[in-house]
Parts: structure tokens; sequence; C-alpha cells
């Protein structure tokens, strides 16, 4: 009886000591849940496809539910790279130090929230940031609680405004869990009004998924710096030397020319990818600091 | 002048004028904005998906779900069975333990049974990264706990008289317990492990919309993007699953089986058991190769003192406790007062039958859709967390309610319809009043329960404590964290003392 026990657990540690040897020849990538999971399926198996060609390992898509997993798990080291927001990024890099900011999109350096309303509440776009207050007493939703441009700096300008949550009808404003999820609540009219990343707007204006007669864009914030991808630190110890530095050259390298990664390029609403660095994330790391979202 | 006597039935149907406050909430805050969205939730619920893929995947949700669920209901019932020998006051006497042993396990797993699955899941999940493992140790500490103050308060309240006679003829300790003591409470643990079973598989539904795998994973990604129809799909198929489970539930706790037979009844169930645990662990490994591999520690940041001052000042703490058991209350209320009323407004066969598909309903449909689903129409408040909360405990009361009473015998029933009395009324009293206060014990025990699991709608609406720990969990502030953890864990505790006093009183009625 004893002898199978220590049987067993040697069998146990041999499992798991060889599954671990085997995970480490995938990489792993991931991203934050901000748009429809189907959409993240079809965007990230397409790009992992991709990078596995050229890299000559075999790359995993693995899907998240929620933004604070993406963090947790970078941490705990079960994803290897990630598509980050601003706010959530900063987060990663100050619980996994040392990791590095790879890329980000040409239009992520300059990105925009847009503010949104139900046009039954028959609010006129604004031009001021002070006329915000014409949101005061509306049921209003972000969209998860830790995106950057669907929560962090929606409600940093709010704030700016003289608005605080407290302000919204019923004292609390709403969490949609995702950009989309945010038009398709303000369109309907479950919420009055919202603040969404500009990208995914544009995206879904201009498939024609919005009734420009149901819902219209207020305001549009000034620009601040959002996504990127981020690194582990030990990538190189792992694939081999230079691997990092391989990766970036080769996400950079995308270009609308090749059809397949044209097709990415574009469910990433990007034209191309572009150096980034961490200071650019200074300012979204005061804001998260100021609202209490980072400590 | 004669005093009003309040009586246990009465007690039970009084708790639904919370209706009253919820929907007066409810109603002032109501509007036609999320009408449409609403209607195309429940036009889903006769066009669910039927795409072959959607079907399959939902199906390979289930089967993790439920290999999660099973796994780990089973370690628990071992664990659970275990522990309340030890945490028993009459084993330890006969095994000539100090009583101290058992009064220190006893404090013990008061702790790890006050803190709900979802917490620990959070918890786990930041310490030890994604694993599948998590949501079964999420699960097996406070199922185990629980069964372990279950099981021993069965055995503490055996007839001691045939205890002290093996005794006297010199019979060893464990002689007692295995000729004496097992044989009484296994069948009870077999009917109350049982039910345990589906309240695993409510937990590792819940924990799967949390990250965790499974069918609530299918869940949680078809309600973000309100892909309804694919959305019902899975919950039709948790339906029928629930519906077989239960049947096979009553079926197992058929006094026939086990009565004259206790031996072969409880090897029987063990060899189930055992097969059970086997092969849900195999479908976990098929389902996730990686099993085994991610047993890693990753230590959070070093807690600063400062930080836990901080936090005590900064957090709202009188408005957060009262948001919290203000929901427990509503739903509470809710919870144990409608079912009595409604089934007494359905008394017959027929309606009663509809009525536990309803209520197997109430049970699938975990409280943070329900939510969602309300706020589509109004907006958060504590009212729509309760009412989430309430539907969802109404479903597990109402069917203990309604399996109890078709247990009991209808003579008293059929005459008092027979003398021309209303059908409601006969109900009332020929089928409620024998059952009341029992009903009521295990509604106090429920309304424990619902106190825990305010932690479930709090997250997604935007309340009470619930709340609270998803913002310091997204901002990563471990101190607040374990304040609100703490904080969970002392008013549970409390909410266990005051139940533990009123079920007394109440069984001292009996």
């Amino acid at each position: 009886m004893k002898n199978n026990l220590v049987q067993l657990i040697v069998f146990l540690l041999f499992v798991a000591s060889g599954a671990k040897a085997i995970a480490k020849e995938v990489l792993i990538i991931s991203a934050i849940p901000d748009q429809y999971p189907e959409k993240l399926n079809r965007l990230y198996t397409k790009l992992a496809n991709e990078l596995s060609k050229d890299l000559n390992i075999k790359v995993k898509y693995k899907p998240l539910v929620n933004y604070q997993a993406a963090v947790s798990a970078f941490r705990t080291g079960d994803l290897d790279l990630v598509w980050f927001g601003g706010l959530t990024g900063v987060q990663a890099r100050l619980q996994t130090p040392g990791s590095k900011v790879i890329a980000q999109r040409d239009i992520d350096a300059k990105f925009h929230s847009v503010f949104i309303v139900n046009t039954k509440t028959n609010l006129k776009p604004i031009k001021d940031i002070s006329e915000l207050k014409v949101l005061r007493g509306k049921r209003f939703t972000f969209g998860s609680e830790s995106s950057t441009s669907g929560r962090l700096m929606p409600q940093y300008y709010l704030e700016k405004a003289g608005l605080q949550i407290r302000d919204f009808k019923g004292s609390k404003s709403g969490f949609s869990g995702s950009h989309d999820a945010t038009i398709a609540l303000v369109q309907s009219g479950s919420y009055e009004a919202g603040a969404l990343n500009e990208e995914v707007w544009k995206d879904n204006y201009n498939s024609g998924n919005i009734d420009v007669k149901k819902v219209i864009v207020i305001w549009r914030t000034p620009p601040y710096s959002d996504y990127h991808w981020l690194a582990q630190p030990d990538l190189d110890k792992h694939f081999g030397k230079g691997f990092t530095t391989k990766l970036q050259k080769k996400i950079i390298g995308l270009n609308k020319r090749n059809p397949k990664q044209k097709e990415i390029l574009e469910l990433f609403s990007a034209n191309r990818f572009i150096k980034a660095e961490s200071n650019q994330y200074k300012n979204i790391e005061k804001i998260g600091r100021s609202l209490g979202k980072i400590r | 002048m004669k005093a009003l006597n309040i009586t246990p039935p009465i007690i039970a149907i009084i708790p639904s004028l919370v209706l009253l406050p919820i929907f007066i909430q409810i109603i002032q805050d109501f509007h036609i904005g999320g009408l449409s969205i609403l209607y195309n939730f429940i036009n889903a619920s006769i066009n669910p998906s039927i795409n072959h893929e959607v079907i399959i995947n939902c199906l390979k949700g289930l089967r993790v779900t439920f290999s999660i669920a099973i796994f780990s209901w089973s370690i628990s019932l071992i664990i659970g069975i275990i522990l309340s020998l030890f945490s028993s006051y009459t084993i330890c006497r006969i095994l000539n333990i100090p009583q101290l042993v058992a009064t220190c396990l006893r404090r013990f797993l008061t702790l790890t049974r006050a803190t709900h699955e979802l917490i620990w899941g959070l918890l786990l999940l930041q310490i030890f990264g994604l694993a599948p493992w998590i949501a079964i140790i999420a699960i097996i500490i406070p199922y185990s706990s629980l069964m372990a103050r279950v099981f021993s308060e069965q055995i503490d309240t055996l007839d001691n008289k045939e205890i002290l006679a093996l005794e006297q003829v010199g019979a060893t300790g464990s002689q007692i317990i295995f000729t004496s003591i097992l044989p009484k409470i296994l069948p009870f643990i077999c009917t109350y492990g049982s039910y345990r079973l589906e309240c695993a598989f409510r937990g590792a539904t819940l924990l799967g919309i949390f990250g965790l795998g499974g069918i609530g994973n299918n869940l949680r990604l078809s309600i973000i993007s309100l892909n309804f129809d694919e959305m019902w799909t899975s919950l039709w198929i948790m339906f029928i699953a629930i519906f077989i489970l239960e049947k096979l539930v009553i079926y197992i706790q058929n006094p026939k089986l086990y009565l004259n037979n206790i031996g072969k009844y409880v090897l029987t169930s063990f060899t189930i058991l055992i097969i059970l645990m086997v092969l849900s662990l195999k479908w976990i490994v098929i389902t996730d190769s990686n099993f085994f591999s991610s047993i890693r520690f990753h230590p959070i940041e070093t807690l600063k003192l400062d930080n836990f001052i901080y936090a005590i000042n900064y957090l709202h703490w009188l408005n957060l406790f009262r948001e919290t058991i203000t929901i427990s209350f509503l739903a509470s209320s809710f919870a144990i007062g409608l079912p009595p009323l409604v089934l007494m407004f359905c008394p017959n066969r027929f309606t009663g039958k509809v009525l536990s598909l309803f209520w197997i309903f109430c049970r699938i449909i975990p409280p943070p859709f329900t939510t969602l689903l309300l706020l589509l129409c109004t907006t958060p408040s504590t009212s729509v967390a309760a009412l989430a909360l309430g539907i969802q405990n109404m479903g597990v009361l109402g069917r203990l309610l309604n399996e109890n009473i078709n247990k009991q015998s209808e003579d008293l029933f059929q005459s008092l319809n027979s003398t021309g009395a209303m059908e409601s009324i006969s109900w009332l009293y020929g089928k409620f009043i024998p059952q009341s206060n029992s009903y009521l014990i295990y509604s106090i025990y429920r309304a424990d329960v619902i106190l825990r699991e305010t932690v479930v709608v709090g997250v997604v609406g935007g309340v009470g404590l619930g709340w609270q720990l998803q913002e310091s969990l997204s901002s990563f502030a471990w101190e607040e964290v374990l304040l609100v953890t703490a904080a969970f864990i002392s008013i549970s505790m409390v909410g266990e003392i005051i139940s533990e006093y009123f079920q007394q009183h109440l069984q001292n009625l009996d």
C-alpha cells in the first residue's frame, strides 16, 4: 500500500516535470478580453500561426475572461507575450519587473476614447470638456473596470469636468465588460451614455453595426498612449539567445503587402506596429495612481 | 387579552413581504431602454443555437464542469467524514482524545467554511496562476469543512445509550465507531452528500464564469457578446443535466434501498464514489494535459503596514457592511418566503411538477447573470443584487420544500379538502404546517449561506463587500484584499452564530 503511494507520487512528479518541459517549447500569447471573444479568437489564432511560421516554434493563443487575469497570469509566468492596455500593461510591469515593452500599433501613441449617448437623451455633441456635466444624473456605463480607454481615461476626464461616479443615476456607474457591449447597451437604451475605445467605435461604425439614429458620439478625449505588447523578461533563456529581439522584429515587420499579414493588421485596426517604450506610459501610471487603480 | 402567537408556518411566509421594498425599488429604477435586449433574451430561450459546433462546445464545457464538480465533491466527502470524526465530541470521548481537539477543529473549520468558494478561487488564482486544480481546491476547502460540521452534528445527536452499553462490554473505540456510529450516520451521509453534488456543480459553474474553465466560461463568453441563443444552448444543456441529476439523487435517497442492508448500500455507494472520482480525474486530465504541471508558488509582494492603515481609513466600511447585510436580508427573505406562498397558490400535483422544473431554472442561472439581465432594465442597487441572489436560493428552498412535502402522506390534505376547504387552505394546513418547522430550520441555515454568497452578486452588481473585493483585486491592492476577505469572514461567522441561535430555538419548539 505504502509502496503504491510512493509510486503514485513519483509518477505525478514525473508527469509534472515532463509537462513543464514540453510547455516551455510553446510560446503562449494572450490579450486582454476587450472585444467580442469570437473576434479575438479569430485574430489571435491567425497571429499565432503567423508568428509560429517565421519563428519556428509552436505559438498558442490562450483566451482569458477578464483583464485582471491577464495581469496575474503574466506575473505567474503562464503567459509569455500579452497584448495589454495602457493601465494593465503598467500594472503588469510593476508586478513583473524586467518585462519588456515590445511594440504598439501606429495608432496607440495617440489614442482616444469617445463618449457616446443614446439619442433619446437629446444630448448634442459638446466642444469643451467642462460640458461633460450634461451627463449628470444619466445612466452611465464604462467597459471593463480595468480598461484604460473604457474606464481609466474617461473617469479621469469626467473628474476633470467636476463629475464624480456618484453623480450618475443610482450613484453608480455600470461596467459592461467590453467595448462592444458598451455600444450595444447604449444603443439599445439600457444605459443612456457610456465611454469606450475610439477604434472599436470606428470599427463598428465602418462595418455598419451602429444605428446612428440611436447612438451618437458627443465628445472625444485628448490623445494618450494605450495598448502595447509586453513580453516576459526571460524569453531568451527559454527560446534561445536574441529571441526577444527576433520576436520584436517579426511583429514590427508585419506589413500590408502580405495578404495574411494584411488581414491580421486590419483586425488590429492598424497600418503597422511600431517600437514602444515603457516611459510612454508614465502619465497613465500617474492617472492610475490618482484613481486608485495602481497602488 | 390573548397574546398574538406567531407560529412557524406564519414565520415562514411573512418574509415574502420583502417583495414590496424590492419591487418598489426596481419599479422606481425601471426603464424601457433595455426591453429590446430583454426581448431578444426571452426569444432566444425558444430558439437556442443548434449549431453543431456550439453544442459540442457546450457539451465539452459541461464535461469539464461536471468533472471538476464530481472530483472536488468526492474528495470533500471523504475529507468531510474524516474531519467530522475528529470534530465530534462523542468520538473524542470514545477515543480518549481531549475535547479540546474537537473544539479547536470546530473553530478552525468555521474559518475555512465562512469563505465562499469564489473568494478561495480568486485568491488562489493570484498565488498559483491559472490552473484547473485551483477550482477543485477552491471547492474542496469550504465544502469539506461544511460537510464536517453537518456530519459531526449528526454524530453528536446520536443516542448515547447504545455507545455506553458497548463500552461497558469492553468494545474498543474503533469497534464502536465501525459497528455502532458509522452504520447509523452513513445513510445520512449518503443522502446529504448527494445534495451537495448539485451545489458543487453550481460552484464549479460559477468559478468557470470567473475564468476557471468549463461551461461557466461558455456562459460568460456568450453574455459578453450578448449572444443569447448560444447562452440558451448552454442553459438548456445544464437544465437537462441537472434534471437527470435531481432524479438520480431522489432515487439514491429512497429508504427502501438501504433499510435492512446498510452494509451493501454503503459498499455500493463507496464503489460508485471511487469510480466517479477516477473517471472525473481522467476527464480533467484529458481536457487539460497541463493539469499537474503548474503547481508553482508565486508570492505576492510584501505587505506594508502603512497600506493596511490607509485601507482601513480609505474604504467606506460602514457602507460596505450595510449594503452586504441588506442584500443578504432581502435575498434570504425572498428565498424563504416565496416557495410556500407560490406552492400555496398552486397546490395540485401538476402545478407542483411544473414548479419543480421552474426551481431547476432558478438554480442553474448563476446570480451574476440574473444581475446583468436585470441591469438591462434598471440601475444597479442592492435590490437588484438581492433579487438575483434570492431567485437562485428560492430554487434551492423550493425544491427542498417540494420534495419533503411529496414524501409525507396526503391524508391530512385529503381530509381537509373533502370538508370543502379551498385547495390552497387545505394545502397550508394539510401539507405545509407539518413541514413548516423543519423548513424554517433549513431556511435559517440557508440564510447563512446567502450571506456568504453576497460576494457573487456584489462582483457584478456594483454593491457591497463583493464589489470592493473585485475593485481591490483589479487594483492589486493586496492589503485591501486581505482586509475585505477578513471582513467577509467575520460577518459570516457572526451570521453563523445568529443562525445557530435561531435553529436551536426552533428545534426546541419541535
